[in-house]
């Protein structure tokens, strides 16, 4: 045997082959120290590979599929969100709603109306319709920017996990104007290790503002980071009384 | 770096009957976990995977809704459910414009640990805090899709050649040809530390 056939021999050998073959190999490798070494990095590369740890998804992951199916299966169209857009003390906002909650907020940085369209679709899952805004939407907002606090009965966090349901309500409970870091929330929440899962879940936030991730910074006490920067992270921070940098 | 995981599960029984919503929430939940870690090793984003596993999922359940009953009582559940995810996972990075996590963590390999927020890191996170898992992670990630796909089937799902033939509808021989080209280039990214991360593992599972 040559040594390419050996090399093309080593993950064959590691399961079953006849017992020539393997003597055969055997034989090679006793002789051959140039394929001998390249066994042992090959066998390393296959242990490195099956010492990865396995990975567990989000508890919830079944129950998302089995009701995604049960849509199908019930041909029941996911309830749509309305999406339309309101002035603020901010800027213009877009809010998507259903069912009197809502659901979805974006602040208009210039993007067309469908891609922020596509965006909720992405993230929410369900399709958006254009409509105009009812005044409830505007009297919530108009309390929420009285007191930078809206009530939960006036949005809707069902769309999402229940981690990230978890990190929002808590990152809530953070006076207006002041901010605590990711492992405060982590630690809140009773997953003091999920400093970073605490992150993702705000960098996914579907209602900024009204679920106040920007109060939320790292334990340098450094805004950090903002889906709509930093910039705007610090003015919103400052309309509500934070006197940090 | 011991071995994480003991045994792989036994695979779960195979699918008889018509699938109806109940039957097939075991599907779901024997084999969630599996394709879950799957989506991620081949995309190294967690969000990325969950989204690959719902959709696999759905897939799986419209396709099996068309199939007669004979074809349902011929199918392989599980390969089929891997070529499912693969297809879904393949379509997802090759619509991604190249500025995704994964292609920067490509160019750049410290991309990832620079992105990491502060806090003391969690075992949730595919970066994972334990630098040689995170090293043996990004080099995986850095394989062109065909190659990571041969390899992770091969050696983390555990896979049998004709099985991985199966899934990724090729011949045996072009598995072999592929998983042996990704133990290559592996060992070739991974170089020194290969021994290092082996003799460690020993150590560890010495001591526990």
């Amino acid at each position: 045997m040559r040594c390419r056939d050996v090399e093309a021999m080593w993950d064959e050998i590691r399961g079953q082959c006849t017992a020539s073959v393997r003597q055969a190999v055997d034989g090679h490798l006793h002789d051959c120290p140039h394929c001998q070494d390249l066994y042992e990095e090959f066998e390393g590369v296959a242990y490195c590979l099956s010492c990865l740890p396995q990975p567990e998804p989000s508890c919830d992951l079944t129950k998302k599929v089995v009701e995604h199916i049960a849509q199908i299966r019930y041909r029941v169209r996911p309830e749509p969100i309305i999406l339309t857009a309101i002035e603020t003390p901010i800027g213009t906002l877009f809010v998507g709603f259903k069912d009197r909650r809502i659901a979805y907020v974006g602040i208009d940085t210039g993007d067309d109306l469908d891609v922020v369209r596509q965006q909720i679709e992405q993230r929410l899952r369900r399709p958006v319709v254009g409509g105009e805004a009812p005044p409830w939407l505007r009297q919530t907002l108009d309390e929420f920017f009285a007191t930078w606090h809206v009530d939960e009965s006036h949005v809707d966090l069902s769309d999402l996990t229940e981690f990230e349901q978890a990190a929002l309500r808590a990152a809530a409970q953070i006076p207006p104007g002041e901010v605590r870091s990711y492992a405060w929330v982590a630690t809140r929440i009773g997953k003091p290790k999920a400093a970073r899962a605490v992150g993702r879940a705000m960098a996914r936030n579907p209602l900024p503002l009204l679920f106040p991730c920007h109060r939320v910074v790292n334990a340098a006490g450094d805004l950090h980071n903002y889906g709509y920067g930093l910039e705007m992270k610090a003015r919103i921070l400052r309309m509500e009384g934070y006197r940090g940098s | 770096m011991p071995p994480a995981v003991g045994p792989k599960p036994a695979p779960p029984a195979p699918l008889k009957a018509v699938p109806g919503a109940d039957s097939f929430e075991r599907v779901v939940d024997d084999y969630q976990r599996r394709l879950y870690g799957f989506a991620l090793r081949m995309t190294g984003n967690r969000e990325d995977a969950e989204e690959i596993v719902q959709d696999s999922f759905v897939r799986a359940y419209r396709a099996l809704g068309k199939m007669s009953p004979e074809q349902r009582a011929e199918l392989r559940l599980q390969p089929w459910l891997y070529t499912i995810t693969l297809n879904v996972t393949r379509n997802r990075l090759r619509s991604r414009k190249p500025t995704s996590v994964a292609l920067d963590a490509l160019a750049d390999p410290d991309a990832l640990l620079r992105e990491s927020l502060d806090g003391p890191p969690q075992p949730e996170t595919i970066v994972e805090q334990n630098a040689e898992v995170a090293l043996v992670e990004r080099a995986l990630l850095q394989l062109p899709m065909h190659l990571r796909a041969a390899a992770t089937l091969r050696f983390i799902e555990g896979r049998s050649h004709p099985e991985i033939a199966e899934i990724l509808n090729q011949p045996i021989g072009t598995v072999k040809s592929h998983v042996h080209r990704a133990v290559r280039v592996l060992r070739r990214i991974l170089g020194p530390q290969i021994g290092r991360i082996v003799a460690e593992g020993d150590t560890a599972h010495a001591l526990s």
